[in-house]
């Protein structure tokens, strides 16, 4: 590996143990994967574990230990850190369940993390769309941990980040560099497989949950390949990107993905097939659709207990769709509504009475934490939800939990908050 | 014998074990259930399959980035694999097996998914970068 004279002092200990400790998981990361140097890096968007996997119990202190290790003789960052949203905000810990005794030790671990990186100067954001706040510039180099904000940054902008997670993302933000590999090399940022759409699918017309349907579709197909999409309008708005995106980028575990004609390295076919021939064409049109929708769907009961919105987190046009949707109802006295977004987008929310129209209905809008990680500590119970990722996570982590998900459009869980009952598609 | 080579990860010695192959990506955070190694994602064809000791085989890692501690709770579980096999080496699974010491092994000539079969035994040397899938009619010599 070669490394600059700044990197082998942190290699052999200079700055201290936690340099130290990143820098040789980079120089391993690296070797892994044939790399020969680093590549200094702008700034990076942090996942850190002691604040978003469950910090309680005993990972919580495995998290700690690991944790404390890596940041040992770390005073300061080398480049400016955004941060991931909270595993929990605490406003909503009843309504989700979690028992006094298991708050206590969250408050302890995500309170100190909180505190330890906003001291280390982390620009507090909590957001699973940093990349709405701080947009990346064609072929800037960063390290970023959150599924579709890695895929958002190397596909809309055209920024290099591979898929770094809670570790490798500390220490880039530690080192100031990540190993030069994957993405970060413009060789390999060309697609490979060519998804088209079928005639039976009107694009003009497809609603946001539709992008996670129609990505889920796409990514069971082209799997760990990068896919180049004809077909969509150029004139895509950003909530069903966001939709499109976050599916494709939990199914496929991708960094990088090309729209011809949308993206910025795919201003034709050939150009973002780097002018190689397609390792295959696959077609996706409306039957496959639907089979996503029934995939997404496991629940068997109709009865709705919980609504659980914003994995990732809602954008300003769904806070408005949850507002409108509720406005001079109530919400079901049988069902939570939980809707969560960035704490910027809250604060308009506030400004636009979209808030105090939530809370009028019974429902509750909160910020800065992830649904998907504290929402999926409900057991025995059914769940509707506005995003295949999210529905990914609340029927996984355990069988034992045995909780069902109803996916579908927004204000079709929206409605159900209201009723009780599922009102958007696939019932069986 | 057949003896496919590809890319190492790290030097982590040899492991033997019996495959689990899957030719779906397989997620960790999530997609499997970190307190017992059982795989729980509801549309996998390897849902209700433990990776518990296993030489898992997989084209590559798919997921959140939260990926890698869903493997890093497995393993302070004691539920990992015994070693991991890809084509790909997705960033959160080699940072996973780096973190664990798990011997991961990826990148060969051809799609590994058509070489080992479920249920084999497979010698992974992750010091030269090879994969032996093990004959059945030699199983009982071999150790």
């Amino acid at each position: 590996m070669n490394l600059t004279k700044e990197q082998k002092d942190m290699l052999i200990g200079k700055e201290g143990r936690g340099p130290r400790m990143a820098m040789d998981f980079f120089c391993k990361m690296g070797e892994a994967q044939g790399a020969s140097r680093m590549v200094e890096i702008s700034r990076v968007h942090l996942m850190p574990p002691d604040l978003m996997f469950c910090p309680y119990g005993k990972q919580g202190i495995w998290n700690q230990e690991l944790i404390n290790e890596l940041l040992k003789d770390v005073k300061r960052f080398k480049v400016p850190t955004t941060i991931e949203p909270k595993f929990l905000n605490f406003e909503v810990a009843k309504e989700l369940g979690f028992p006094e005794s298991t708050v206590k030790e969250i408050k302890e671990i995500q309170g100190s993390a909180i505190e330890r990186y906003e001291s280390m100067g982390t620009i507090p954001t909590y957001s699973a769309l940093p990349f709405l706040i701080f947009p990346g510039r064609f072929g800037e180099h960063i390290s970023v941990a959150e599924s579709i904000a890695i895929l958002w940054y190397n596909t809309i902008f055209g920024s290099r980040c591979e898929r770094d997670d809670g570790f490798t993302s500390l220490c880039a933000a530690i080192t100031g560099c990540v190993p030069e590999v994957g993405v970060h090399i413009p060789k390999n940022r060309h697609g490979e497989v060519v998804v088209k759409l079928k005639d039976d699918l009107n694009v003009e017309r497809l609603a946001p949950a539709d992008y996670d349907a129609l990505g889920y579709a796409a990514s069971v197909r082209v799997k760990e390949k990068r896919p180049v999409f004809v077909g969509l309008p150029s004139h895509m708005r950003l909530t069903q990107l966001k939709h499109f995106l976050a599916t494709i980028a939990v199914e496929c575990g991708l960094d990088l993905m090309h729209i011809v004609g949308l993206t910025p390295e795919a201003p034709t076919l050939e150009a973002a097939l780097g002018g190689k021939e397609p390792l295959k064409e696959i077609t996706v049109g409306k039957k496959e659709v639907e089979q996503a929708y029934e995939t997404a769907c496991t629940a068997d009961n109709l009865q709705v207990d919980y609504v659980l919105l914003g994995c990732p987190h809602l954008t300003f046009p769904e806070l408005r769709d949850v507002a409108e949707t509720l406005k001079g109802k109530k919400v079901d006295r049988n069902v939570k509504l939980i809707a969560v977004t960035t704490r910027f987008y809250r604060e308009a929310a506030e400004e636009m009475g979209y808030e105090q129209i939530i809370k009028d209905a019974g429902g509750i809008l909160t910020d800065s934490m992830c649904i998907a990680f504290a929402g999926s500590h409900l057991k025995n119970c059914t769940i509707a939800t506005e995003s295949i990722k999210g529905a990914f996570f609340f029927s996984g982590f355990s069988p034992k939990s045995r909780r069902k998900v109803w996916f579908g459009d927004i204000k079709d869980c929206v409605k159900s908050a209201i009723t009780g009952q599922w009102e958007g598609g696939c019932a069986k | 014998m057949k003896v496919i080579k590809g890319k190492t990860v790290s030097k982590q010695g040899e492991v033997e074990g019996e495959a689990l192959v899957t030719d779906n990506l397989i997620a960790f955070w999530g997609a499997t259930d970190w307190e017992t190694g059982e795989i729980v994602e509801v549309a996998h064809p390897l849902r209700g399959r433990n990776i518990k000791d296993k030489v898992l085989v997989f084209p590559a890692g798919k997921g959140g980035a939260g990926d890698t501690f869903g493997y890093y709770y497995l393993y302070r579980n004691g539920k990992a694999p015994k070693a991991l096999v890809c084509n790909r080496p997705q960033p959160t699974t080699v940072a996973g097996a780096l973190l664990c010491n798990t011997p991961m092994v990826y990148g060969f000539r051809e799609n590994v998914i058509d070489l080992i079969a479920n249920g084999d035994i497979v010698k992974v040397d992750s010091n030269a970068g090879t994969v032996e899938v093990i004959p059945r009619r030699n199983r009982r010599l071999s150790k």
